[in-house]
């Protein structure tokens, strides 16, 4: 509550004119986004140009923030757009020049001293994630991962808890599905 | 397989993919970026707005002209209209003045033909006149120079020529009275 109070603040001094304001909201926010973005894009680990341009979007529209909802969870939307921008532009890369796509080879920086074995489920179980259609990882990835409430969910992607409780209920079971042979 | 065994699952591989790497933000590069799109926003509402005003311009041009077309047109129409009315009343009036001219003529001739005497009636007169002179000669030659054959012949050439006059009866009436005259002196030479 506090947190959203300072964000009020922040809005409130950069939409007066000083521009610090913007400066802390970036140092409050851009590891938040800079995680939810290598989620969403499929663990790449390089999301630096993701992130420039979240906060690029957020310096241009941040005079027209109408606190209608928290800081972050506004934030946390203009990133979901641009990393649907971004996979879209990536799609029509692969498309007309056949280049490969760089979301879904991502190992990252895996522990030093896990197993083979849980390297390899873990890189299934993400591949797995990445597998899913838009529609059912962004929930997914924003509700167990983020850990947000199905509100703040719900509202970042613009859609119904009803329709996001179906949709989570869905990726469920095609990550039942897909993830069987590894579970048992 | 439970939603708590999913998401523990999911949690799990992503720490195992580890945090991304450190992000800096280049602010002055975000403000240089923004004041550069503002701009470019500005210069294409700035540039739109142009276009819009001139396209409304053209449009209102040639509204304009159009409408300019629409009234001369009409305008057009309208003249054409009065051109036939005013043809139409000019051929009305020519006719009134034709009917007027003929008129007066009528009138004219009416008061000229009014103006001559009645030929019947001249003839009439003249034929008095004739049978007058006539009685008139006759009753001379009788009274003044005393030709009684020559009267009582003059006298029924006026019964001849001119039974209807009033002059015919006159001649009559004066053969009566020489013949009259006549008995009346042969009776007085007899006794």
């Amino acid at each position: 509550m506090a947190k959203t109070i300072d964000d009020e603040l922040l809005v409130e001094k950069f939409s007066r004119g000083d521009e610090t304001a913007f400066d802390r909201i970036v140092e409050g926010y851009s590891a938040d986004i800079a995680v939810l973005a290598n989620r969403l894009l499929g663990w790449p680990g390089e999301v630096e140009d993701i992130v420039q341009d979240v906060f690029l979007a957020a310096f241009l529209g941040l005079k027209k923030f109408r606190c209608e909802c928290s800081l972050k969870t506004w934030l946390f939307t203009i990133t979901i757009n641009k990393c649907r921008s971004y996979r879209y532009r990536q799609m029509l890369n692969l498309r007309f020049f056949s280049k490969p796509a760089a979301t879904t080879s991502a190992t990252g920086a895996s522990d030093v001293g896990k197993t083979l074995v849980d390297d390899e489920t873990f890189r299934k179980v993400r591949h797995a994630v990445q597998a899913l259609p838009l529609k059912y990882r962004e929930p997914v990835i924003l509700r167990y991962l983020q850990e947000l409430s199905t509100d703040e969910t719900a509202r970042i992607l613009d859609i119904s808890k009803n329709v996001l409780q179906v949709r989570l209920s869905r990726a469920r079971e095609r990550l039942k599905r897909d993830l069987a042979e590894l579970i048992g | 397989m439970t939603e708590d065994t999913i998401k523990n699952l999911l949690q799990q591989a992503d720490r195992a993919a580890g945090e991304p790497a450190l992000v800096s933000i280049d602010l002055s590069a975000v403000r240089r970026n923004a004041n550069r799109r503002q701009t470019i926003n500005l210069a294409v509402r700035i540039v739109a707005a142009a276009v819009v005003v001139i396209a409304l311009g053209i449009w209102s041009f040639s509204a304009k002209k159009t409408r300019d077309r629409q009234r001369i047109v009409a305008l057009e129409m309208q003249i054409e209209q009065l051109r036939a009315q005013t043809d139409a009343t000019l051929r009305l009036i020519r006719e009134v003045l034709d009917e007027d001219r003929k008129q007066r003529r009528l009138n004219e001739l009416q008061a000229q033909l009014a103006s001559y005497t009645d030929p019947l009636e001249e003839i009439k007169k003249q034929v008095d006149k004739t049978a007058f002179i006539l009685v008139y000669q006759a009753n001379r030659m009788y009274r003044e120079l005393d030709q009684k054959d020559a009267a009582i012949q003059a006298y029924n050439r006026v019964i001849e020529f001119f039974p209807q006059s009033r002059w015919a009866e006159e001649a009559q009436q004066r053969i009566s009275e020489i013949q009259n005259e006549q008995t009346n002196n042969s009776k007085g030479d007899l006794i």
